[in-house]
């Protein structure tokens, strides 16, 4: 963090990825981005076609699921009037602190398929999937929460962070935050608090805005509504199900780019819907279908989506309930804890929630990620799940190692988990769908004989 | 036994069908059948009353629909049985969407175990499976009811797609490669990467060292069934062992998964004069679990 000065100075004069014309660069975004409007439109039908009875409400996360739409202008307006945007790749970046600043929050993580097959020019194919999505699509500008942020907070998380965040750098300005390993030390915490406090000292010099507990504390109240509306919907998910794992999951992806006000009223409008729902009974499978839950790499729209499909289109059917992804149910799971409203009080209560509540496998303490278990075993209780899916993407090495722990404490409680890898790829749908069948009908005590 | 004669190339094996001696049917008879359309081979059973009656084992075409079709249709042959006697069909196998006459869809996981509860008994707990484009090592309880699974990479390293290649590339027929792989003096060092494509370059380079056929494919055998034994360790073996698919009658394979898990599979029952192949354990499973899911319809409607 010391040397962001140091950096911002140098930037942009160093350049990792390899000269691409600007005429490539044209033809490649043209293709994939058409491509990719078809795929979110085609998506989107879909659901509504196999679910007739879909939640009106929905309507609204339907179109904000157009990454190239409405939002895209709505960031381009707040441009224009000077407000900055800020990118980020992680979700321990603190939100609060950058609604604080007056900035827009966004992520900037990338689901799509085609552009991991650019970022192989960059970076060898054992690296994880989305690292090397995400620098294809900095290649071809497609991205256009990324294109449009004026600075990024890249967290050091995993190797591939790491290194992400200089080639990225070679483009944008990038605050790195660093974060150690182990939660459960006073030095960590230390440490943890004296990065956050830069990226406030950060935000404030970028916008020229000073941070106050007259700023932060709505910023604050803000968030809590979010998770509040969130957990909200978890709860619903918790019983018969009225809410597809598809929908619930497009749901919370949409926050990562939306404004955080307007997605918390959505959420709360879509749940009066789905209470009505429940006290109609108007279930939307039968109660003995298999209750699914996935942990693992976080599921990035529009493309990196196959699995919530598969798990509730096949023969048999599954129904996703829960989750473990920062991308989804992490993301907003914990609110703030706030004793005083002191500036002191709201740094120390946004450090630790953002450090002490992360499951993130890049953790480890002396038991393991211990924080992670308990969690899944809270959620197996809490939305009584019958399987438990560990999805992984080539070359997450986190995920990947921590499988072997996470499933002896689920043979402990007689889960059945399956270890399902796959990668940035549309190729091997036809085998993960055997796959993923295969462990439903293990679920399912229909074929039961 | 009817056979249908293609010796043009090495890796051909024989399509066949059988029906099973000694048995009979009557239209009272709850008659069900199980398809199983894989990479490869694409595999029939027809069942009376639960009880296999005859089966088919033919080459999958570029078709899904019409290579079930095909199969079904020469299980059926000289058996009297038509198409419309059968109560459910259930289709199985990497095809199975496409088999447009089945009553429902099942995963080979699940019909693979089921097959191998009927062929060998309720002693067996762990099944090797080793299709034509993949392996699966499977786990299941006393009734043939998966409790587990593991699939490796949609690959054909290691699989019977590989052997294949490996038959052409030697010019040896398909049924004698497991013989000849057993055929030497001392076992060599398996070869270092099963990729069909690495694997054939290496293997021409060792010919041209001067190794015999039988020494070039005792290495690759062995790295097949080392990968094989792998996933087997992964999934956890529980005896009784058995191996299903096409590759269950390979010897070399056989005898090295023995030799690196240190235990006996249980030995195929006599398929050539009147036993089950055990190439047909997931259509077979396919037709139990169609016999079971009809009787379940009609207890319901009662
Ligand atoms: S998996 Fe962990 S490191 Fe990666 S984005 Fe999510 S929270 Fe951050
Ligand atoms: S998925 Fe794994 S490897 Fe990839 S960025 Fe996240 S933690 Fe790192």
């Amino acid at each position: 963090m010391k040397n962001n000065t140091q950096q911002e100075k140098d930037h942009p004069s160093k350049k990792i990825m390899p000269e691409t014309t600007l005429k490539e660069i044209k033809e490649l975004n043209t293709t994939i981005k058409t491509t990719s409007e078809q795929i979110i439109t085609q998506t989107i039908s879909h659901l509504k076609k196999i679910n007739p009875n879909r939640p009106q409400e929905m309507e609204y996360f339907d179109e904000l699921a157009n990454m190239f739409g409405k939002r895209t202008q709505e960031l381009e307006q707040y441009k224009a009037e000077g407000k900055k945007i800020v990118g980020y790749n992680c979700i321990f970046a603190p939100l609060e602190l950058i609604i604080a600043a007056g900035a827009v929050p966004v992520r900037i993580n990338s689901g799509w398929y085609d552009t991991s097959k650019l970022g192989d020019r960059v970076v060898p194919v054992e690296v994880c999937s989305i690292i090397r999505s995400t620098i294809g699509a900095k290649m071809i500008e497609l991205s256009p929460f990324l294109e449009l942020s004026d600075v990024l907070i890249t967290v050091l998380t995993c190797d591939g962070m790491t290194k992400l965040s200089e080639i990225l750098g070679g483009y944008k300005k990038v605050w790195h935050l660093s974060n150690p390993r182990i939660k459960d030390s006073d030095q960590a915490l230390k440490f943890w608090n004296e990065e956050i406090k830069q990226i406030k000292n950060n935000l404030e010099k970028l916008t020229g805005n000073k941070i106050t507990t007259k700023t932060l504390k709505p910023a604050i109240l803000k968030t809590q509504k979010a998770t509040k509306a969130f957990r909200r919907l978890q709860n619903i998910r918790k019983d018969n199900a009225v809410i597809s794992g598809q929908d619930a999951l497009l749901v919370t992806q949409t926050f990562m780019w939306d404004d955080i006000e307007r997605w918390t009223e959505k959420t709360n409008i879509l749940c009066d819907e789905l209470d009505r729902r429940i006290q109609a009974k108007e279930w939307i499978c039968p109660p003995d279908t298999p209750r699914v839950m996935v942990t693992g790499t976080p599921m990035f729209w529009p493309d990196n989506w196959k699995l919530p499909s598969l798990i509730e289109e096949g023969t048999p059917k599954g129904i996703l309930v829960a989750d473990e992804l920062c991308s989804s149910e992490r993301l907003l799971y914990d609110p703030v804890g706030i004793d005083e409203w002191t500036m002191t009080d709201m740094l120390n209560a946004i450090g630790e929630r953002y450090l002490m509540a992360c499951t993130c496998p890049c953790f480890t303490s002396k038991d393991g990620n211990e924080d992670r278990i308990n969690w899944l075993l809270t959620k197996i209780k809490d939305h009584k799940i019958q399987g438990v899916i560990y999805y992984v993407t080539r070359g997450c090495m986190l995920y990947a190692m921590e499988y072997t722990t996470v499933k002896r404490a689920l043979d402990k409680i007689n889960i059945p988990v399956y270890y399902l890898d796959t990668d940035y790829t549309r190729e091997d749908t036809g085998q993960l769908k055997t796959r993923v069948e295969a462990f439903l009908e293990m679920l399912n005590t229909q074929i039961d004989l | 036994m009817t056979q249908q004669q293609t010796n043009e190339a090495f890796w051909r094996w024989q399509e066949y069908q059988r029906v099973m001696p000694n048995k009979s049917w009557t239209k009272n008879d709850i008659i069900t059948a199980g398809v199983d359309v894989g990479s490869v081979g694409s595999k029939a059973t027809v069942l009376v009353n639960g009880e296999i009656y005859s089966w088919s084992i033919t080459r999958t075409g570029s078709n899904s629909s019409d290579s079930a079709a095909k199969a079904l249709n020469w299980a059926l042959k000289d058996t009297g049985i038509q198409q419309s006697d059968l109560k459910y069909i259930i289709g199985t196998g990497y095809g199975r969407v496409n088999i447009s006459f089945a009553n429902k869809a099942l995963t080979e996981i699940a019909c693979h175990a089921k097959g191998a509860n009927y062929i060998w008994g309720s002693q067996v707990h762990t099944i090797l499976d080793v299709g034509g484009q993949d392996i699966k090592a499977i786990r299941c309880d006393d009734t043939g009811r998966v409790t587990s699974f593991l699939m490796n990479d949609k690959c054909a390293a290691g699989t019977g797609r590989g052997m294949e290649v490996f038959a052409d590339l030697l010019k040896i027929p398909i049924e004698k490669i497991g013989e000849m792989s057993l055929n030497i003096t001392e076992e060599p060092p398996s070869v270092s990467c099963t990729c069909v494509a690495f694997a054939k370059t290496e293997a021409m380079g060792l010919l041209r060292k001067g190794w015999s056929k039988e020494k070039v494919l005792a290495a690759y055998t062995k790295a097949m069934a080392i990968r094989m034994s792998n996933l087997i360790k992964r999934v956890g073996l529980e005896p009784a062992l058995v191996i299903t698919g096409g590759q269950s009658k390979n010897i070399g394979i056989v005898s090295r998964v023995e030799t690196a898990l240190e235990v006996k599979c249980l030995p195929i029952p006599n398929w050539r004069e009147n036993g089950i192949d055990p190439m047909i354990a997931g259509a077979l499973g396919a037709g139990i679990y169609a016999k079971a899911i009809y009787d379940k319809t009609q207890t319901t409607r009662d």
